[in-house]
C-alpha cells in the first residue's frame, strides 16, 4: 500500500490526523505523524519528517501532505536533497480532508498516481 | 430491516457505457454511513469499474469518493439509492447492497 505521511507544526496536530485517518481507514495503511519542532515547539524538523517517511515507505510509494507554509519548505527541502527515491510525492492538498481521502485510497489498493490524485481532489469537495 | 429492491433497464443495456442498474438498499438502523463504515462502502465500490453513485434525500455522491459519501451525512435506517453504470454494474450493486448491510459501527 502506499504510505502516508502528515507533516504538520504541530505535534498534536500531526498526530490527531494520522489517528482519525487510520480509524476511517484502517489500520493496515501506514499514515505516519510528522510533527513539531525541537523539545515540543511549534515547527517542523527534517529528521522527523524523514524518519516518517522511512516508516511509511512499504514499496508503493509515499505521499507526503503539509499543513502549512514552512511544512511544505521542509518537505521540498529534503526532497531535492536526493534523499527521495522518487517515489515520495509532495501533494497540494487539504490537510484533513487530503488525508482521510488519501488513506481510504490507499486503503483500497489505489496506486501512487491514484492516492496522490484523490488528496489533490479533496480540495474541491463540500463538507455538506 | 434489510429492503432491497432491484430494477434494470433494458433500454439502457445496449448503450457503449454498458447496462445501468439501480437498487435502493437501507443502512443498518444503528449504523451511519460515517467513518470506518463509510471507508468499507467506497472500498466495495471501487473494486468494480463501474461509475457507481449513491442517492441520500435527493443528494447524489460519487460512491468511490469517501468525502463525497461522508457529506451525504447519512444516518442509520437511511434508504441508499444506489446507481451503477457499466459493464460490471450488477455485480457493484450485488456487492454493494451486501456490504450495506453487514455494516457494523
Amino acid at each position: 500500500m502506499v504510505g502516508i505521511v502528515l507533516v504538520s507544526h504541530s505535534f498534536e496536530l500531526a498526530h490527531g490526523l494520522a489517528a482519525l485517518a487510520s480509524q476511517v481507514a484502517g489500520s493496515e495503511v501506514r499514515v505516519e505523524p510528522a510533527g513539531g519542532g525541537p523539545d515540543g515547539t511549534l515547527g517542523t524538523t527534517g529528521d522527523v519528517v524523514w524518519n516518517a517517511i522511512s516508516r511509511a515507505e512499504c514499496g508503493q510509494g509515499v505521499v507526503v501532505l503539509a499543513d502549512l507554509g514552512s511544512s511544505v519548505l521542509t518537505v521540498r527541502h529534503l526532497l531535492e536533497e536526493g534523499r527521495s527515491n522518487g517515489h515520495v510525492r509532495l501533494v497540494d492538498a487539504p490537510f484533513v480532508e487530503g488525508a482521510i481521502a488519501a488513506a481510504v485510497m490507499s486503503s483500497a489498493g489505489q496506486d501512487l498516481d491514484e492516492v496522490a490524485r484523490a488528496a489533490e481532489d479533496a480540495r474541491g469537495a463540500s463538507k455538506f | 430491516m434489510l429492503a432491497v429492491q432491484a430494477s434494470f433497464n433494458p433500454e439502457n443495456s445496449a448503450s457503449s457505457r454498458g447496462p445501468l442498474s439501480e437498487i435502493t438498499v437501507a443502512l443498518p438502523a444503528a449504523v451511519a454511513l460515517h467513518a470506518r463504515p463509510a471507508a468499507n462502502f467506497v472500498k466495495t465500490a471501487i473494486r468494480f469499474r463501474s461509475r457507481v453513485t449513491v442517492g441520500v434525500n435527493g443528494k447524489i455522491a460519487d460512491a468511490k469518493s469517501i468525502l463525497a459519501v461522508l457529506a451525504l451525512g447519512a444516518t442509520g435506517g437511511t434508504v441508499l439509492k444506489l446507481n451503477a453504470e457499466g459493464e460490471d454494474a450488477s455485480a457493484a450493486l450485488d456487492a454493494l447492497a451486501a456490504c450495506v448491510s453487514g455494516l457494523v459501527e
